[in-house]
């Protein structure tokens, strides 16, 4: 069972991912059929003898070309559509409603919040450490960093993954679809701590946001 | 005996072998579980619990079991490591956090506190002339004149600490990133005493500190 969708490009990856597993399903099942059907069709039988094919004659190259040509055609259905996720996801940048730094280090996320001003790199930030806040239905732009080595930021319920490089600010976005709590993961090998390096997001009204922003700048 | 037998024969055990694999019950509290798990810290803190300077592991063997065991739940509880700029803290809590079972961190703690505590040498050479002075005046209190520690005060032993975790200990409660926790009740004493030290100070304490092995 996969997670809920709750990013507004959640449910375009799962739509990518299905398509490639489809075709490339189907074109498994129709390459074993054919294959096991060709054992059938030319077993062994008494009193007759086997023939030396080259492969080069037209009645038997047509298994290959028809069917290589069909699955060029099912690749530029793949192509297409993982452009158009990839662009929206990786390359388009909408503008931000907000913005958060995200730093992974082995074995932890640290969360850079903007405070009551919605202003990054201010004295009210607000650091977190394995607790992510953000308000649902609107548009953030992460600022993502690593300490010491190569970490991944997943949130499956948003179906995005970044990796984060060490020297290296990359900027991503996401805009949250529903409200609740949910995991926050490193999908890139980082040492023995990898598996334990989780944290959790908290999607919220505007209303718990503002009191979370609130409370949190108090106990600062 | 017939094939069948035969196969008979041999599922037995492998059905017992099974379920012994399958068969989650931990070993019970103490040294042989403590061993067991500390697999898990040994790729930092090494197979004889002496730390590691290149990715700021501390020496822990010998330590107190009450102050290992007091330092995990705080990991675990979030007073201790759970801090933006507590960098060695924020390695360390997940492997705690993993200490889920019950009797874990009695048992892991149990068996760091048998290993055999060495002294490492002194890198930072500070004046501990001068750090005599402020170890009488602020440390002796809790940690004691030997530097061994009481644990009715939580405060641990130091003098088989390594220096540069005593210093990366000593900044990061300066600068907030240990001791500021509500729930961290000994933390936040030892906070308050490390505000009015320098750097040249620390140096010298923890000189001051090296002498009474």
């Amino acid at each position: 069972m996969t997670p809920e969708l709750l990013s507004t490009y959640a449910a375009d990856i799962d739509n990518i991912i299905l398509l490639v597993a489809v075709l490339t399903g189907f074109w498994f099942v129709a390459a074993e059929g054919v294959f096991f059907w060709l054992i059938w069709r030319f077993r062994a039988k008494p009193g007759v003898k086997s023939e030396y094919l080259v492969g080069n004659e037209r009645h038997v190259m047509k298994w290959i070309t028809w069917s290589h040509g069909l699955v060029l055609i099912c690749d530029v259905f793949i192509v297409i559509g993982a452009v158009q996720v990839w662009y929206n996801v990786k390359q388009r940048l909408p503008e931000a409603d907000s913005t958060i730094r995200v730093i992974g280090q082995q074995w932890a996320w640290t969360f850079q919040h903007p405070g009551a001003d919605n202003q990054l790199d201010t004295p009210d930030d607000i650091f977190t450490v394995d607790d992510l806040h953000v308000e649902v239905d609107r548009t953030y732009h992460f600022v993502l960093e690593s300490r010491d080595v190569l970490h991944s930021f997943s949130v499956p319920v948003f179906r995005i993954k970044q990796d984060a490089i060490p020297g290296r600010a990359i900027t991503g976005w996401f805009e949250a679809t529903g409200t609740g709590e949910h995991d926050v993961q490193c999908a890139e090998i980082c040492g023995i701590g990898h598996g334990v390096m989780a944290a959790r997001i908290h999607i919220e009204d505007s209303g718990q946001h503002a009191a979370w922003i609130s409370s949190a700048s108090a106990a600062q | 005996m017939t094939r069948h037998r035969i196969s008979r024969a041999a599922a037995l055990p492998i059905l017992a072998l099974g379920l012994v694999a399958c068969d989650a019950t931990p070993p019970p509290v103490g040294m042989v579980r403590g061993a067991e798990l500390f697999e898990t810290c040994a790729p930092c803190h090494g197979d004889a619990g002496l730390g590691d300077v290149d990715i700021a592991a501390p020496a822990i063997a010998g330590l107190p079991q009450w102050y290992i065991q007091s330092q995990l739940q705080g990991f675990q509880a979030g007073w201790r490591g759970k801090h933006a700029d507590d960098l060695a803290g924020l390695r360390m809590r997940p492997m705690a956090v993993s200490l889920n079972r019950e009797g874990d961190i009695e048992s892991v703690a149990q068996y760091v506190a048998s290993l055999e505590p060495t002294f490492p040498p002194s890198t930072l050479h500070g004046n501990a002339g001068a750090g005599a002075a402020l170890y009488e005046q602020v440390c002796v209190a809790c940690h004691g004149a030997a530097g061994r520690g009481d644990e009715i005060l939580h405060a641990p032993p130091i003098v088989q600490l390594p220096d540069w975790y005593l210093l990366q200990e000593l900044e990061d409660y300066r600068r907030g990133a240990r001791g500021v926790n509500p729930a961290d009740t000994w933390g936040i004493t030892m906070r308050a005493n490390t505000l009015v030290m320098t750097d040249q100070a620390m140096a010298d304490v923890i000189a001051y500190v090296q002498t009474l092995r």
